[in-house]
């Protein structure tokens, strides 16, 4: 600006003008700006039925796909991200249950045989410190039928990775249907096996444990691994009984943790209603400073009055991290709060308030959003004119 | 005369320097594993094919090692995300294998974080500076295509078809990809799923219909702690993978806001771009032309 008034004053002609023109535009440069139909949108008079017809299809097809976006991404912000119902979480609903597969029998070559499918779980993926998993392999044949098979083999490694040296832990893995160790039935031809990494040569190893396993059976000769992640490391202990509040409409569970490492924590609790129907995931996302803090947990009200819940509530199953930014292990779990952490008080569901959510960042995407509709709209209007 | 002509001119220069910069959309690329374009070069697009064909509006090209973890790398995309996707300007992105899971891991743990609304002038290390030093939370995306996502891993990787010296295919072995983060946190911003079935190779590592590296469990984003099996309504004893956000025939079901936009009943397309926005790709290419404007 005040080179324009400064060659405005001196009169030095042309050349301070493209000197001041170029320095007002000379931050960035230019992409193609929005709201300008791009070459071949802009209808002529001299537009052919054909290039119409494909102009209409082009811009029928990205009016719905507008339309689509703005009213589903309406619709799913009535509520905040940390506040949603368990059936846009259907995944998460039991986080504890074992991890399963389904699989046709591996060999060492890296070959399949579909005529053995092999079925195998573990308990967990992400380990936090102290915590054991357990790994489970069933076989049977293509009808169904067991196939009795033998472990040869299994151990637990650590895995390379980038900046890791020296010499890797390993140990071995006890395969059993005895009942123990892990085993759920004894003699059901489900093998089980309990890795404790706290308790052997992985109780300061933070990564990637492959447990890998040959099996013998039918003649065959199989292999499976598994892939579990341990830290020894605890950033954050929890530090005393959920806290219930009613406030601004809505009902907030405070769990008090000691953080021990300040940074990004996820925190993830399922909610139920009195008659233990899974109801809602609950989830809290954000940098926490060392010291005393609060992970709040947000049942929305609008959500609450939406599902209309019998009371009174259960928060079950929490889990959560320290999220390490830029790295690998990515992670270092809280300790692992299984089964009912806190049963809520009975509620009015009218103390609720049915007010969608508002922030700047759903204005923001519905602004932009609608404004998609009205462009293509705009166009197919133009295209359809007779 | 001279004096009323530089006045006006004057004008316009002191009136162009106060008006907000232009909101521009992006169409992002993020790579799969691999890699191979330059990193921090937005213009370096030698994952995909060559830099002058059409890939929608402003198209850049989200380098990443493409065998390094997920975690590791994320913060490339985010740098690209702070670039190109915050203030007045938009993004369309796509995303191709791993890169499925890239994306799915930065929604799912930084989408709702406070991001610094920056000028998409990228240094030589793909970082631009702050616009006007405010903030706002998550960024602006206005969807996700998806070429033969990897986002649910990939049965090459769990038996070892791909050398476990190389990090990403760790975190690519399905039980591992669909545990390492909460796939259903999209912060509500679509994933359109399109999944390839020309591939042969592999079919008996592979369950159901495959495009040679990843099968229809995870190219259509379907959810649950590990793959299964999901084919074309043409193949018999193999339930079917549904278009849109159906449950599967079988009745597994999608992750929220997947949706599969393309399935390849003919078996026409494989996984690799083949120096030339080739197999899967070129459908995704074709609809990012056609709605990233």
């Amino acid at each position: 600006m005040l080179a324009g008034l400064a060659w405005w004053l001196d009169g030095d002609g042309p050349t301070a003008v493209q000197a001041a023109t170029a320095k007002a535009g000379a931050a960035t440069v230019a992409p193609t700006p929005t709201g300008w139909p791009a070459l071949g949108q802009t209808q002529s008079p001299a537009m052919s039925p054909e290039e119409r017809a494909t102009q209409l299809a082009v811009w029928t097809e990205r009016l719905e796909r507008a339309k689509h976006t703005l009213a589903s991404y309406r619709e799913g912000t009535r509520y905040p991200f940390e506040s949603r119902p368990i059936s846009e979480h259907a995944d998460q609903t039991y986080p504890n249950r074992p991890v399963a597969e389904d699989s046709a029998l591996r060999t060492e070559d890296g070959q399949t045989d579909p005529t053995i499918n092999l079925k195998t779980a573990q308990s967990r993926v992400f380990m936090a410190a102290g915590e054991s998993v357990v790994f489970t392999i069933a076989a049977s044949d293509r009808s169904g039928q067991p196939v009795a098979f033998t472990v040869t083999q299994a151990r637990a490694l650590g895995m390379p990775s980038p900046g890791r040296g020296g010499q890797l832990p390993q140990q071995a893995v006890v395969f059993g249907d005895t009942g123990t160790q892990g085993d759920a039935r004894a003699g059901d031809g489900v093998q089980s096996a309990l890795l404790a990494p706290a308790q052997g040569p992985f109780a300061q190893y933070d990564g990637a444990i492959r447990v890998e396993v040959k099996l013998k059976l039918a003649g065959r000769e199989g292999l499976h691994g598994f892939d579990v992640y341990y830290s020894p490391e605890q950033p954050a202990v929890w530090a005393g009984p959920v806290r219930e509040v009613v406030e601004r409409g809505s009902l907030y569970l405070y769990m008090p943790v000691q953080v021990g490492t300040p940074g990004r924590y996820l925190v993830s609790g399922r909610l139920d209603d009195a008659s233990g129907k899974p109801l809602a995931l609950l989830s809290f996302n954000d940098v926490l400073p060392a010291g005393l803090q609060q992970i709040k947990l947000t049942v929305f009200g609008k959500l609450l009055r939406d599902l209309k819940p019998s009371f009174p509530l259960t928060l079950r199953d929490v889990d959560g991290y320290l999220l390490k930014e830029n790295t690998h292990p990515d992670r270092a779990l809280l300790p692992r709060l299984m089964g009912t952490v806190h049963v809520s008080k009975t509620y009015s569901l009218n103390g609720f308030s049915a007010d969608e959510w508002t922030s700047e960042e759903r204005d923001r995407y519905l602004a932009e959003y609608g404004r998609d509709v009205d462009l293509a709209q705009g166009q197919v209007d133009q295209l359809t004119r007779p | 005369m001279i004096k009323l002509y530089r006045s006006l001119v004057a004008l316009f220069v002191v009136a162009a320097t106060a008006l907000p910069a232009y909101a521009a959309n992006y169409t992002l690329w993020v790579n799969g594993r691999t890699g191979g374009g330059q990193i921090g070069n937005y213009n370096s697009f030698t994952y995909w094919g060559p830099a002058t064909t059409a890939a929608g509006v402003n198209k850049k090209a989200v380098n990443w090692d493409g065998r390094s973890n997920i975690s590791s790398q994320n913060y490339l995309i985010r740098d690209a995300l702070d670039c190109f996707c915050t203030g007045t300007n938009w993004c369309y992105i796509a995303a191709h294998s791993a890169g499925d899971l890239m994306m799915g891991y930065t929604l799912a743990n930084y989408g709702g974080s406070t991001r610094y609304k920056k000028n998409a002038s990228p240094n030589a290390a793909g970082q631009c500076g702050n616009s006007d030093g405010s903030t706002q939370v998550g960024w602006n995306i206005k969807w996700v295509n998806v070429a033969s996502g990897a986002g649910g891993g990939s049965e090459l990787s769990d038996v070892g078809s791909w050398t476990t010296s190389e990090p990403l295919v760790k975190d690519l072995k399905t039980t591992t990809a669909r545990a390492l983060y909460n796939h259903n946190s999209t912060r509500n911003v679509w994933f359109y799923m399109f999944a390839g079935a020309s591939g042969t190779l592999y079919s008996g590592i592979l369950p159901g219909q495959d495009d040679e590296a990843v099968a229809y469990h995870s190219t259509g984003g379907v959810s649950g702690s590990g793959g299964q099996g999901l084919c074309n309504p043409s193949d018999w004893f193999c339930n079917d993978l549904n278009m849109g956000t159906a449950a599967n025939e079988g009745g597994s079901t999608k992750w929220s806001y997947h949706s599969v936009k393309f399935r390849d009943n003919n078996e026409s397309y494989n996984h690799y771009a083949n120096g030339n926005w080739g197999g899967i790709i070129s459908v995704v290419r074709a609809d990012t032309v056609t709605n990233a404007q």
